[in-house]
């Protein structure tokens, strides 16, 4: 698992030189933003359920049939199952976010996922679909543009300081859907 | 790689939890650290070459050591310089432990390498990092507690 900093020093490594003053003033800008990546994976932290449940619902209820037998999240079992993938992605994506680098979410969630869907018969369609409503939820939750509960209730503007991190994040999310699809 | 945030994330995922407000204040406390280890790094990476030949010259000055073998000291001297550049980016012994560390000891067992020379020369580095003149005292600590787990793994 590689984080900003340490996926810095591999592709020095791999050139054997050490990392100077220009590398460095990446990092430090990146240490410069440690904050507003802090607050957006807090955001992420605090809206879990909001993010992660609501998104299998929203899936669900555009496709009613999931839950009438011989629909795919039928019976509980399945949908509680679809309910725990869908925290479980996102728990990976905020991960990656806090370190910066994508590594975490490729190592330990997306290898193998796909496959693994295909062999127990769970619809890639929807499974892109739920993330696809995490992304635009977390984006929306980071961002300050959700019309539900605010994650950064009384501090004003830092919904907007969290642009470019949502931007970060929204391409996890993008990893997950092409490498499920 | 072990780093200040990979420490967290391994820890938070161990426990299938989502960060949460002790993990942000342990990222918190290492990017509080980042401007006086990247002081370091940035110094280190300046003069690595004047520091290797600096602490060669010291070692191999006394006469204990065969001088052939000087052109490797100086080579594994560099090398472990380096990637403790790296550690100081990092903020952990990651890339030490990976790349410098693990079976240095069966390495040197094998081919018969005194590690004498080496600790000598780290251990010279250390009494050699002047503040203010090299670094701040903060990024010097974060150097001299990586040329001390360098001699550590070494002896």
């Amino acid at each position: 698992m590689l984080d900003a900093f340490s996926r810095a020093v591999v592709s020095a490594d791999a050139k054997g030189v050490c990392l100077g003053s220009a590398e460095l003033a990446a990092l430090r800008r990146h240490v410069a933003d440690a904050n507003i990546r802090i607050d957006a994976t807090n955001a992420i932290s605090q809206n879990i359920s909001c993010i992660a449940a609501d998104a299998v619902s929203g899936m669900v209820c555009e496709n009613a049939g999931m839950t009438q037998p011989g629909g795919n999240c039928y019976p509980t079992r399945r949908m509680a199952a679809c309910l725990r993938d869908g925290e479980i992605i996102l728990r990976y994506v905020s991960y990656a976010l806090l370190a910066g680098d994508p590594s975490v979410l490729d190592d330990r969630c997306l290898n193998g996922l796909k496959e693994t869907y295909l062999a127990l018969g769970v619809p890639i369609k929807s499974a892109v679909r739920a993330v696809t409503i995490m992304k635009a939820a977390t984006v929306a939750i980071i961002t300050d543009t959700n019309s539900g509960p605010s994650a950064f209730k009384d501090v004003s503007g830092k919904g907007s300081d969290c642009k470019g991190i949502a931007a970060e994040a929204a391409s996890y999310f993008d990893r997950v859907i092409s490498s499920l699809s | 790689m072990k780093s200040a945030v990979t420490t967290v994330i391994t820890a938070a995922d161990a426990a299938g939890r989502f960060p949460n407000l002790s993990d942000f204040e342990a990222v918190k406390a290492s990017f509080a650290r980042a401007a006086a280890r990247m002081q370091a790094a940035e110094k280190l990476a300046a003069g690595i070459d004047n520091v290797t030949a600096d602490a060669l010259n010291a070692v191999y000055k006394g006469g204990k050591y065969d001088q052939t073998t000087r052109d490797k000291c100086a080579r594994d001297i560099h090398h472990y310089l380096r990637l403790i550049n790296y550690c100081l980016v990092v903020g952990g012994t990651g890339p030490l432990d990976e790349w410098g560390i693990a079976g240095i000891r069966e390495v040197f067992r094998t081919l018969g390498i005194p590690t004498t020379a080496y600790i000598e020369a780290f251990a010279y580095i250390r009494s050699r990092v002047c503040v203010p003149r090299d670094m701040d005292q903060q990024a010097a600590d974060e150097f001299k507690a990586l040329l001390d787990y360098v001699i550590n793994a070494l002896s």
